[in-house]
């Protein structure tokens, strides 16, 4: 790898449009002008709520649809190039697959489309269907998964050919608290393996647990780039404190705004003893909340 | 390309197509009996029947493996996560068509087999006046096969454009019948019963018969069932014109489909 593909965003969306025009003419602007790099090594959440454009844009990434104006690279090279997949995994929402299939020969059908050997493509295969426990069904057609057993299929064929870039549409969609507690952790190992990761979701939690950047979507805006660690620590602001007055033993609650802190705690006698201190923080949801509620009701400067 | 056709290949067996299609062997076995009925040309009407029988299978499958192979991954969504792979949507279509083509010859090849058994059994039991050529049976039953091999082309071209089977489905069967009747259609107008027709509509007619396949041009059931020489000459004419024709259609139908939105 040389220095350059190295410092090279993994998926670059330059000033990316996408218009569905429906039936009688309608048109529907599903993204306008997102620009955005995720860079090599990170997890990126994607997060917006239902009809944000999330999964035009990530359709887009994938060549699936062509977008109306702007671009895309993966990279460095266009989406619209076939080999520029070939260090891609990609999840589909909802996704399905040849129903009748067995798991192991779609997962062998993928791995084989990426050009595995096939002694290393075995090995990896049984380590997917073991790792997210699909691997005693691994001889049934996919006619009788149940939903969340073929999302689990569709992360299983991600991580078959062990790309370097995972594009995830929703992955923890349909899973079970275990299977969504085992998507985080595999994420987590992904990120520890140098991997790039990209997914949507409408989930806050699942950002703030896994991801080191996110990016909120609303309308086929992007709206907000952050990372996660600076929004959490930016949302502190304030300091709920516990105090024990030691000569009569009442114990007393207060919060104090972040910026009168030091003049509280001069203020504080040496009677008092403080049991506690801990920030206050707005939290992503709020961050996301804000920003939502924002777009919903704007403000004079937007007017 | 190989893989997305082996994988198809392994959904048609897996779709009980084939248990389809042994359902329709009962038919082949009352050809023997059917036959007999006619007293006198017991084996040509045997060929016959075979033939007719094929042709109407493979007509079957044309239409439908053709028209909703394709639209089958579309409206199943399967073509999400399959078009995402590393290659290019051309590859993929070419992957499904070559299995399509593959099964169809497939059935061609085990049909033919039963087609002998059956006009062997035939012919024991009324010898035919005239020896079978069973070479020109052959070469009847690999004419019709390539003859609904270029049909299935048209049905893929039809389902890179539509969102619904019904194009796929009906298209495919209004171009086998326009292709079918264009070479009567043309020798009629060329006749001089059509003098008083508006020229118009003549040239239409015309234009329709080099677009649509000229499908009468595979037909050799005549001479498989009178045993009549077939025209060498004829025969890779006929093989040139299917390759052409088939390479332009799947040609067609690659950039369309490269070109559609997978939303
Ligand atoms: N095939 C389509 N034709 C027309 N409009 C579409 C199509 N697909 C999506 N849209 C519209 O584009 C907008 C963005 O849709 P998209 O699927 O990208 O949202 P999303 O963020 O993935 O939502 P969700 O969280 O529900 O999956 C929506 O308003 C949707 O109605
Ligand atoms: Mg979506």
């Amino acid at each position: 790898m040389t220095s350059q593909t190295l410092h090279e965003p993994a998926i670059e969306l330059a000033n990316l449009c996408k218009v569905y025009s429906g039936k009688g003419g309608s048109r529907l602007q599903a993204l306008q002008g997102v620009t955005l790099a995720v860079r090599q090594g990170e997890v990126f959440g994607f997060l917006g709520p239902n009809g944000a454009g999330k999964s035009s844009a990530i359709k887009s990434i994938m060549g699936l649809i062509t977008p109306s104006s702007g671009s895309v690279r993966i990279m460095g090279q266009p989406a619209t190039d076939p080999d520029s997949r070939q260090p891609v995994g990609y999840l589909p929402e909802n996704p399905s697959f040849y129903d009748t299939l067995t798991a192991e020969e779609y997962l062998l059908f993928v791995g084989r489309s990426f050009g595995m050997k096939w002694v290393t493509l075995r090995q990896e295969t049984e380590r997917v269907l073991k790792l997210l426990e699909i691997w005693d069904a691994r001889k049934r057609p996919l006619r009788s998964f149940s939903k969340g057993m073929v999302q689990r299929v569709g992360i299983a064929q991600v991580l078959v050919h062990d790309p370097a870039i995972l594009v995830l549409d929703e992955p923890m969609s349909g899973l079970d608290p275990l299977g969504r507690a085992l998507v985080k952790e595999i994420i987590l190992d992904l990120k520890s393996r140098g991997k790039t990761v990209f997914f949507s979701t409408h989930i806050i939690a699942d950002v703030e647990e896994v991801c080191d950047r996110v990016g909120v979507i609303l309308n086929g805006e992007l709206r907000a780039v952050e990372e996660v660690r600076e929004v959490m620590a930016a949302g502190v602001h304030g300091y709920r404190l516990k105090i024990r007055d030691t000569e009569s033993g009442e114990i007393e609650e207060v919060t104090i705004h972040r910026p009168a802190l030091s003049g509280y705690l001069h203020g504080l006698t040496p009677r008092k003893e403080i049991l506690l201190m801990e920030p206050v923080r707005r939290n992503l949801e709020e961050f996301f909340l804000e920003l939502v509620k924002g777009a919903a009701a704007p403000g004079p400067e937007a007017m | 390309m190989r893989f997305v056709m082996f994988i198809t290949l392994k959904g048609f067996f897996r779709d009980r197509l084939v248990h389809g299609l042994l359902i329709s062997l009962v038919f082949f076995a009352a050809i023997p009996s059917l036959s007999n009925l006619s007293m006198r040309q017991v084996t040509e009407l045997s060929i016959t029947l075979s033939l007719s029988m094929i042709s109407v299978l493979q007509l079957v499958l044309a239409v439908f493996l053709g028209g909703t192979s394709l639209w089958k991954d579309i409206e199943r969504r399967y073509a999400f996560s399959l078009l995402a792979l590393p290659f290019s949507r051309g590859r993929y279509l070419l992957g499904k068509f070559l299995a399509v083509a593959l099964f169809t010859l497939g059935v061609a090849v085990v049909l033919g087999c039963v087609t002998c058994a059956v006009v062997t059994i035939a012919a024991a039991s009324y010898p035919p006046d005239r020896p079978i050529v069973w070479w020109n049976l052959l070469l009847a039953i690999g004419m019709d096969a390539c003859k609904y091999i270029l049909l299935s082309s048209f049905a893929f071209l039809f389902a890179t454009v539509s969102s619904s089977f019904f194009l796929p489905v009906l298209g495919t069967l209004a171009v086998f019948m326009v292709g079918s009747a264009s070479q009567g259609a043309l020798e009629y107008l060329g006749s001089s019963e059509a003098a008083t027709m508006a020229p118009l509509f003549k040239r239409t007619v015309s234009y329709l018969y080099y677009l649509v396949p000229n499908f009468s041009a595979f037909d050799l059931k005549v001479n498989a069932i009178y045993g009549i020489p077939v025209s060498g000459r004829g025969m890779i004419l006929t093989l040139l014109y299917f390759v052409a024709y088939l390479g332009a259609v799947i040609s067609l139908a690659m950039l369309l489909f490269s070109r559609r939105e997978m939303k």
